[in-house]
């Protein structure tokens, strides 16, 4: 369960990243003069979603217990 | 069993003690919060006066007809901070990544240093817009990677600061899970830190794992993020003395020097103030001493390349700004900048090569390459605006006016006082056993 | 397809300014910003002196480095070419007037409403408010509040607020009527030519395939939309004399 948020994070973050890029802010192969808007509004605010969901997913892999009943036992 | 500093009257025993002069406030750190708090108020009102009467309170003016430099202090300002944001974490990366245990005493203030010095650099940026309210929203819903300036803002104040945080965050929860057992006014803050960190073997593997890969991960994202701050000078065919493509390099290596210069004044201070000679010892200093050797060396190559070229053959629209830079109103600064490059070479080459390092040495060769720094990135921002015009303009000048330098004292104030306070509320070197013993047994 | 342009004809101007005043009160411009500006430039020694004049305005080039720096998009340009500025999305960062090799860009400095020399003229003068009204300045373009083009973005005119970017925008606020700008206009030798330069029947045209004219800069890559005749790029011994009061 946690090994697989972490990951699902980290692609997700990654794709976000690449879609908010080149497809919404900077569409690939288009001129940088003609294109002065992003596709979609807020698509900055999606590239910096995506930064901090990979970044999160270092978050969830150390927080998350493995099952919910699952508390850790101190070692001594 | 009570801690006791240098600095510091002893607690009295029986009473549980947080370790690193935690939660205990000296006089001597009372004066430095207020001076801190003067200082960062007066910038505040400073600031207080440029937004309300407009950014013609600054020195600033347009280029061309007027004569000026639209960017200036404040951008210098940006980029040097960003800049000396680059080496903290990079070097708490490095030693995470190559297990460079013996530098680890220092991997948390090199940390806390590129977060407040990022903070720092984004509060630079605001300040330096002409509508900073709507500059915020705007950026975020109108952002274009098309413009260098998105790199900066989107990778560098969003994403590298993000990232350092939860580097941080997760390298601090063992500590905190330790200082949240000892009843003091910070125990809650301590106990949200560690969230529920007990120290199993588990634990320990899952930071070990995910701080490996957010080490590695930070890494290009930082090396992007700074190139992208070259870039927004780099690209610029207009300016001369700006399009180059040895701009994004240069940044990169100049924060290297910048950021390790800083780490030794804070690592300096730390060892004065909290009694820890015993834990930074010289050797720790001497690491860094030569870490700021090669990569002052590496800048001052690419200094030598760039003033090779020009000399070797200037192009027609840069003769007057290479003439201003190396013998006229820029020569001080220019000539001061590679003096305080060059003699910190020779200072950490003395002590290299002799194996005798020194650490108030160290401290001054840290101090005079920020100096440097600064007048470099001061140099990189305004001569290409005020000799720097392709059509026949006059040649211009700039001078910052007081609420330029005033906020500016106020953001570097701002930046002390955070990490005072930092170190008055989490040790500032990872807890070593002794440290933990104390606290297990209060 | 529409595509605008302006041709300057160096051997006519004679340096008189009308063209900078005409914009001026066109455009409402503050003290001190010179959204067109006429070089007059001096080469040589006394008495072996050479008078020349350079007209300037924006060059609304084709390849606009401005366009592209500009973090927010408020500096676009459209498909008539015209690049213009919006100032409400303007966030006042001046990356546009550091990107411009021309130096055309202007930055509200100050509140735009004491900008007006305003320690030359007292506008609360009762002798001159019985004229104006109170408007600062004394003639203020209404054309200059709409919003302009397909995009119906706010675009015309200079000092809006402060802390935004301005330039010339071959008066779109008068192209869009159909009139042409202030500046060609006003020019009493007809210096100034503009026109549609994707109509081969258009004058301004048939006056660009007579004289092939040259452009500033053209090493740097823009591909401006202004061209000159007559004359020759500014060399590097020509120095600037009788500059305006150009500093706030």
């Amino acid at each position: 369960m946690r090994r697989t948020l972490t990951t699902l994070m980290v692609v997700t973050g990654l794709a976000l990243m690449a879609i908010s890029y080149f497809g919404l802010a900077a569409p690939w192969g288009a001129s940088s003069v003609d294109n002065a808007d992003p596709r979609m509004d807020f698509a900055g605010l999606v590239f910096i979603v995506g930064v901090v969901l990979t970044f999160s997913a270092a978050l969830v892999y150390e927080l998350l217990p493995d099952r919910p009943d699952d508390v850790p036992h101190r070692v001594d | 069993m009570a801690t006791k500093t240098l600095t510091e009257r002893p607690v009295p025993r029986g009473e549980p003690s947080l370790p690193q002069g935690i939660g205990r406030f000296n006089s001597g750190w009372k004066v430095f919060f207020a001076v801190g708090i003067l200082i960062a108020g007066f910038g505040g009102y400073a600031y207080f006066r440029e937004y309300t009467e407009g950014m013609g309170a600054t020195g600033m003016r347009d280029v061309g007809t007027m004569g000026g430099a639209t960017w200036g202090l404040y951008i210098t300002m940006v980029v040097y901070l960003i800049g000396v944001s680059f080496a903290g974490i990079t070097l708490a990366a490095l030693i995470r990544l190559f297990r460079l245990e013996k530098l680890a005493p220092v991997a948390r203030m090199a940390e806390v240093l590129t977060v407040v010095s990022l903070i720092l650099g984004g509060l630079a940026i605001i300040v330096d817009l002409g509508q900073p309210i709507r500059g915020i929203i705007n950026l975020f819903r109108y952002a274009r990677p098309q413009s260098p300036f998105f790199g900066t803002f989107t990778l560098v104040i969003a994403g590298y600061l993000f990232a350092s945080l939860v580097y941080t965050y997760l390298g601090g929860r063992r500590d905190a899970a330790v200082l949240s057992k000892v009843p003091s006014r910070l125990q809650g803050f301590h106990r949200r830190w560690a969230a529920g960190y007990q120290d199993t073997e588990r634990e320990r593997r899952r930071h070990w794992t995910a701080s490996f890969w957010l080490a590695l991960a930070i890494i290009p994202l930082l090396i992007i993020a700074h190139s992208t701050l070259g870039f927004v000078f780099g690209l610029q065919v207009g300016r001369p003395g700006w399009y180059g493509t040895l701009q994004a390099p240069a940044f990169v290596a100049l924060a290297g020097v910048s950021g390790i210069g800083h780490l030794l004044i804070l690592a300096a201070i730390a060892r004065r103030t909290l009694g820890v000679r015993d834990r930074l010892r010289i050797e720790i200093f001497a690491w860094l001493g030569r870490f700021l050797l090669v990569t002052l060396l590496v800048y001052l190559y690419f200094m030598m390349v760039e003033l090779l070229t020009l000399l070797y053959n200037t192009p027609e629209a840069e003769k007057a700004l290479s003439d201003a830079l190396l013998t006229g109103e820029y020569a001080w600064i220019y000539w001061g900048s590679v003096a305080a490059l060059v003699m910190p070479v020779a200072i950490l080459a003395y002590q290299a090569l002799n194996s005798r390092w020194n650490i108030g040495w160290l401290v001054a060769s840290g101090v005079l390459v920020n100096l440097a720094a600064v007048g470099k990135r001061y140099l990189i921002v305004v001569p290409s605006q005020t000799h720097g015009t392709l059509l026949p303009y006059d040649v211009g000048s700039y001078t910052p006016s007081w609420i330029e330098w005033a906020v500016v004292a106020g953001i570097l104030a701002l930046g002390a006082l955070l990490i005072g306070l930092f170190m008055k509320s989490f040790p500032l070197l990872p807890l070593d056993e002794s440290e933990r013993e104390v606290m297990a047994d209060a | 397809m529409t595509k605008y342009a302006m041709v300057v004809d160096l051997d006519r101007c004679q340096g008189c300014r009308a063209c900078m005043e005409a914009c001026k009160i066109e455009n409402n411009t503050v003290e001190s910003v010179f959204w067109m500006y006429v070089f007059r430039f001096e080469q040589g020694e006394f008495p072996d002196t050479e008078i020349s004049f350079l007209p300037r305005p924006c060059q609304h080039c084709d390849n606009a480095p401005c366009v592209k720096v500009c973090p927010v998009g408020a500096r676009f340009k459209r498909d008539d070419g015209l690049v213009l500025t919006d100032f409400d999305r303007c966030i006042g960062c001046r990356y546009c007037e550091l990107a411009c090799p021309y130096g055309v860009n202007y930055f509200n400095w100050s509140k735009p409403a004491k900008s007006y020399y305003s320690d030359a003229i007292d506008w609360k003068d009762p002798v001159l408010t019985g004229v104006t009204g109170g408007a600062v300045p004394a003639y203020k373009n209404p054309d200059l509040e709409g919003k302009y083009g397909e995009e119906q973005r706010h675009t015309a005119g200079g000092g809006h607020a402060k802390g935004v970017m301005e330039k010339c925008t071959f008066c779109v606020h008068r192209v869009e009527k159909g009139l042409l700008p202030a500046c060609v206009e006003t020019c009493p030798v007809q210096a100034l030519r503009f026109g549609d330069v994707e109509d081969p029947e258009s004058p301004i045209s048939a006056f660009i395939r007579e004289k092939s004219p040259w452009r500033l800069l053209e090493e740097a890559g823009t591909e401006p939309s202004v061209m000159y005749v007559g004359g020759k790029p500014p060399s590097s011994e020509v120095r600037e004399i009788e500059r305006p009061k150009a500093r706030v």
